[in-house]
């Protein structure tokens, strides 16, 4: 029997429908209620996403081994030998030093820069079934972070806070198809607009055509008024290809990324940006080629010429 | 009696909802991973009645625009879910041929999911929301497709036991 529906039921839809349009609206409107709402649910999640993370490091640590284990084969037999309970610490220690390895990383960044920072663990990432690349630290306005503030990893810029609560933050990465910030490519300081395309590459849109890029090129931010949301000098990604097209407007090229978005676990929260513009101190350095041994061999010809064995016969 | 079982079911949603917030998001499984709260509530709406589906979608789709991960205006994973789950109810209603084949139901479920997040995406587009290249898109939309297909199977079981013990029927899947 085919459903005709009747008029309670109708009634019940239009009402459902109407009532999200209506919420739509008032957030459209920017009507308080409606962040409050957001920042109470979030309040009361922070405490359970704290405890996922926890729970779930284990199992993360799996995968990831699981994930290397041709390269960890050695150090798996060699755990094999131990108890549970060694192993476990192992893995968390691991886990510690992997976050202690990029916090060094971050406070290197900050202590050149000069800028002041709020370190913060990453306790979630947002679902992209809503097309946008998200994540969650355990850092909120409580620990001085607000919304507009620099995030940071030890490689360089991974976003901007969106939304600050108490005691955790939302941050929309650099990869975030929405997001925009004013770059200057180190060196010849030609000015551009960096946009995320929900990859670990972005697209630059230089503003003068007459000046040309090439590959390689370091990009860093520009800043912003006060430092917020963007603290100048921050190293962002590199050009790896470039858009020359005849006749087109403006220059573009494709950029990548020197934070790996996927594998964040520690960020630094830029709550204060330094006095002075750092300009090209935090370019990073490049990799040094390394050397090949050579050999070189002298052949000093004998001065009296010695017979062959087929004339000696 | 409809709004009795749809407060019901609702301890059944919250739980999902903190588990895809506190557990599935902490996961970062590739290719975007899932959304267990969007499944469950397809699943839910093609073994009820469209009322209830429609219920379902809007309770669903409240939770989901909670989510400190939504990039949409509060009301828009509503509206997408309200209209995806009366939908799926409204092609299953009275339809045995559709509700006693769980390949059926999770055939629907699948292709919900995939419309659902066309459907947020169309909405997000009208709203003037930034949604990145095609390629991303289509990659997101790909895992989605995937992980649904994964998971799908592996919960019907339980949620259909779940909706028949609070509509009390009979018949399971």
């Amino acid at each position: 029997m085919r459903y005709g529906g009747d008029n309670r039921g109708r009634l019940l839809i239009i009402a459902l429908l109407v009532t999200s349009l209506f919420l739509i609206t008032l957030d459209l409107r920017g009507v308080q209620v409606i962040d409050g709402l957001r920042s109470g649910t979030q309040t009361v999640l922070t405490p359970v996403q704290k405890g996922g993370s926890w729970l779930l490091t284990p199992v993360r640590n799996f995968f990831s081994d699981v994930t290397n284990l041709g390269r960890t084969r050695n150090e798996i037999k060699k755990l094999e030998s131990e108890n549970d309970a060694l192993r476990l610490k192992l893995l968390n220690r691991q886990n510690a030093d992997a976050q202690l390895k990029e916090l060094e990383g971050i406070l290197d960044l900050a202590g050149t820069a000069g800028y002041e920072v709020v370190n913060a663990k990453v306790i979630s990432y947002g679902s992209t079934s809503s097309f946008t690349q998200t994540l969650t630290i355990d850092a909120g306005s409580s620990s001085g972070v607000l919304t507009n503030m620099t995030v940071l990893s030890g490689f360089g810029l991974v976003g901007v806070v969106k939304k600050s609560y108490q005691s955790s933050a939302l941050v929309q990465l650099a990869a975030d198809p929405a997001f925009k910030i004013g770059v200057r490519i180190a060196g010849t300081q030609q000015i551009g607009i960096l946009s995320g395309q929900g990859t670990r590459s972005g697209v630059l849109q230089l503003l003068d055509n007459t000046t040309r890029i090439k590959k390689g090129d370091v990009l860093l931010a520009r800043g912003s008024q006060s430092g917020r949301p963007f603290v100048p000098g921050v190293p962002i990604g590199e050009v790896t290809k470039i858009d020359n097209s005849p006749g087109a407007i403006t220059q573009t090229a494709d950029i990548r990324f020197y934070a790996d978005f996927s594998t964040l676990a520690v960020v630094g929260v830029v709550v204060s940006g330094s006095q002075t513009d750092p300009r090209d101190s935090l370019v990073p350095a490049k990799p040094l080629p390394t050397p090949l041994p050579t050999v070189t061999i002298f052949v000093t010809p004998d001065a009296e010429p010695t017979a062959s064995p087929r004339a000696s016969n | 009696m409809t709004l009795r079982r749809f407060f019901l079911s609702s301890p059944i949603f919250l739980i999902i909802f903190l588990m895809q917030e506190a557990l599935i998001s902490q996961l970062r499984l590739p290719a975007g991973g899932f959304n267990l709260i969007l499944i469950v509530a397809l699943i839910w709406a093609a073994l009820s009645t469209p009322e209830i589906g429609a219920l379902t979608g809007f309770g669903a789709g409240i939770m989901m625009d909670l989510s400190q991960s939504s990039p949409g205006l509060l009301g828009q994973w509503t509206l997408v879910l309200i209209i995806a789950c009366y939908t799926i109810s409204f092609l299953g209603y009275g339809n045995d041929n559709i509700r006693a084949n769980p390949i059926n139901i999770l055939l629907l479920t699948v292709l919900g999911v995939i419309a659902s997040q066309v459907l947020f995406l169309i909405f997000g587009i009208l709203l003037g929301q930034e949604i990145g290249t095609s390629r991303s898109v289509i990659y997101a939309l790909a895992g989605s497709l995937f992980w649904s297909a994964i998971t799908s199977p592996l919960i019907l079981k339980i949620v259909s036991s779940l909706h028949a013990n609070i509509f009390g029927l009979v018949r399971r899947i």
